[in-house]
């Protein structure tokens, strides 16, 4: 039911003790840690949509703009058949037994490893790295389908639980778009999803769903067949969700074979897309998406939502998470929202004479062109953006082929940092509003030590247990 | 790494020791009469303010286990400081001097 918002003039906090640190100042926040550190307390949904951190919060250097800052030709742009033309398919390689060769390879070196018990690799890192793959991938027991989980309510303890509105007796939930996309943003953080934005599907955006879907003049959508998608024809949003990974595991192994920060990530990513559409079913509305590569491109969607930038690792820059966003969960629904626009903070213009990441590739896949380009020639790639192409292959060859989970583009990022220390903001600021300096903050980042290899011989068991955040995420930006 | 653990700790001190340090100046300058000229004011706080700032980077860079951040920033942030400083305390001594 929507209930109209009360007028407040007090609202709980939700400002952590580091955020309150920061605007205080060292002296007088340590006399407000006490008052701040208390925990944050909603009585319901509706109080946490009215708090002002429910809206979309962008630091102030960050700019909204009506086209995104890679340039997109939408005219010709081509729809990317499906995500089974990845090179994750062997079938997409010009000779299948080369994947598989790759793929030999991996299962030697880790088996090498694991007899060698290399840090990082060893018997017990590899089962907390399995351990932290479960629920990820479409086999998964958890790999959310096409139309959501199919929930029955119980007939014995809470018996209402998975009730949808025709069972309360009731008409669907209605709120304005801007009351909607609000309610989301909560919703999402309460499920798992570090920030939430919303790209409406029009002529442009459905060339960003993959191939495999199609619409139909239908009231449902459905899953025709394993690999076919359908989508009703009318008004559609995209929830676009971040989902990062555990930057505090980078800090070890940046090469996230460690507790698989990258794999658990999926995980975390089924868990939320199944429960973002059991509230989206629960509220009275449609809901479509299965795994990460059922929906269509995260990168595209994410930097149409405004949730990044495009990037030179042809990923996506985070002005809040850097480039350590593992993937953009896509939920479609008919639920109508205000769409977040694309962002500006600079940071295409700093992967220009950063090149860090490319750089530090250890597979050279990461191309180092001062300016990014037309491409999209090769067959598990496609045409329509002016961006930095990578040479896949090369990535995943050297990924899948011995170092298993390589992320390092990810780690080594200048925007990818923990949230402790006010310098990194200011540096944001900098690359947003003076890219004059943005060669000399490159320099700079190097010559404090960021983004090096870690030391081997630092690992996380050691750590007092409770200096771990929970799920490994760090507390200071997811 | 016990130094990110305890990071409250070093905020408290720091805030004891900018606090007690503003108290103890405020008292100098009303006990030896001496009235400071606007640019030492600038020079006076702006040398507090980097001092903060630098102090919060070199703890937090330890809490997010960046020790050569942290002390690289002692020296970028530390040297003007101390530039800053003798510069007011000089240009007291000399105004006071001619005085």
């Amino acid at each position: 039911m929507n209930k109209p918002i009360p007028e407040k003039t007090h609202y709980h906090s939700t400002m952590s003790r580091r955020d309150f640190m920061k605007m205080l100042g060292l002296g007088a926040g340590a006399v407000g840690l006490g008052a701040a550190g208390c925990s944050t307390s909603f009585k319901d949904l509706d109080e946490m949509m009215d708090s002002p951190l429910a809206e979309r919060k962008l630091p102030f250097w960050v700019k909204e703009i009506d086209e995104p800052t890679v340039q997109i030709d939408w005219d010709n742009m081509e729809i990317f058949p499906s995500a089974f033309n990845t090179l994750f398919n062997p079938m997409s390689w010009d000779d299948p037994s080369e994947y598989m060769k790759i793929v030999d390879r991996n299962i030697e070196s880790t088996k090498q490893q694991i007899k060698d018990n290399v840090p990082g690799y060893s018997l017990r890192d590899r089962a907390m790295a399995d351990a932290n793959t479960w629920g990820w991938a479409p086999e998964s027991d958890v790999a959310p389908s096409w139309t959501g989980p199919d929930v029955k309510p119980s007939k014995w303890e809470h018996p209402t639980v998975f009730y949808t509105p025709e069972d309360y007796g009731v008409p669907r939930y209605e709120g304005t778009p801007e009351e909607n996309s609000r309610m989301l943003r909560v919703a999402g953080r309460v499920m798992g999803a570090a920030e939430l934005g919303f790209v409406k599907l029009d002529g442009k955006t459905k060339k960003l769903l993959y191939g495999n879907i199609r619409f139909e003049n239908v009231e449902q959508g459905y899953e025709a067949d394993k690999f076919t998608y359908v989508l009703p024809d009318k008004d559609l949003w995209v929830i676009c969700a971040v989902i990062p990974q555990s930057l505090w595991a980078a800090q070890y192994i940046d090469r996230m074979s460690w507790a698989s920060s990258n794999t658990a990530a999926y995980s975390r990513a089924n868990i939320y897309s199944n429960r973002i559409k059991v509230f989206l079913r629960g509220l009275g509305y449609q809901h479509y998406g299965g795994t990460t590569g059922t929906v269509g491109r995260a990168v595209g969607f994410g930097v149409m939502a405004g949730l990044a930038e495009y990037c030179r690792a042809g990923l996506m820059v985070s002005p809040q998470f850097g480039m350590n966003i593992r993937t953009v969960m896509l939920t479609v629904t008919d639920l109508p929202l205000a769409v977040t626009k694309p962002i500006d903070a600079g940071i295409i213009n700093f992967c220009k004479v950063c090149r860090k990441c490319a750089e530090m590739c250890p597979a050279g896949a990461i191309p180092m062109e001062d300016e990014p380009f037309w491409g999209g020639d090769a067959p598990y790639q496609a045409k329509g953006i002016k961006g930095w192409y990578q040479a896949g292959k090369k990535c995943y060859e050297y990924m899948l082929g011995g170092e298993p989970d390589c992320s390092r583009c990810q780690s080594v990022c200048p925007f990818t940092k923990f949230d402790q220390a006010v310098m990194h903001d200011l540096v944001r600021m900098s690359i947003a509003t003076t890219p004059a300096l943005n060669g000399i903050l490159r320099k700079m980042d190097d010559v404090f030590g960021y983004g090096k290899e870690p030391d081997p011989n630092k690992t996380p068991w050691d750590v007092d247990p409770m200096d771990i955040p929970l799920f490994g995420l760090d507390s200071s930006r997811s | 790494m016990r130094l990110a653990s305890w990071n409250w700790f070093w905020y408290v001190l720091v805030g004891f020791l900018m606090g007690g340090g503003t108290i103890y100046l405020w008292h100098i300058l009303k006990e030896k009469h001496i009235k400071l000229v606007w640019y030492e004011w600038i020079l006076t706080i702006l040398s507090f303010v980097i001092f903060l700032f630098m102090w919060q980077t070199f703890i937090a860079s330890f809490g997010e286990g960046e020790p050569r951040a942290a002390w690289l920033t002692l020296v970028f942030l530390g040297v003007p400081i101390i530039i800053m400083a003798v510069v007011t305390v000089r240009s007291i001594q000399t105004r006071l001097r001619r005085t």
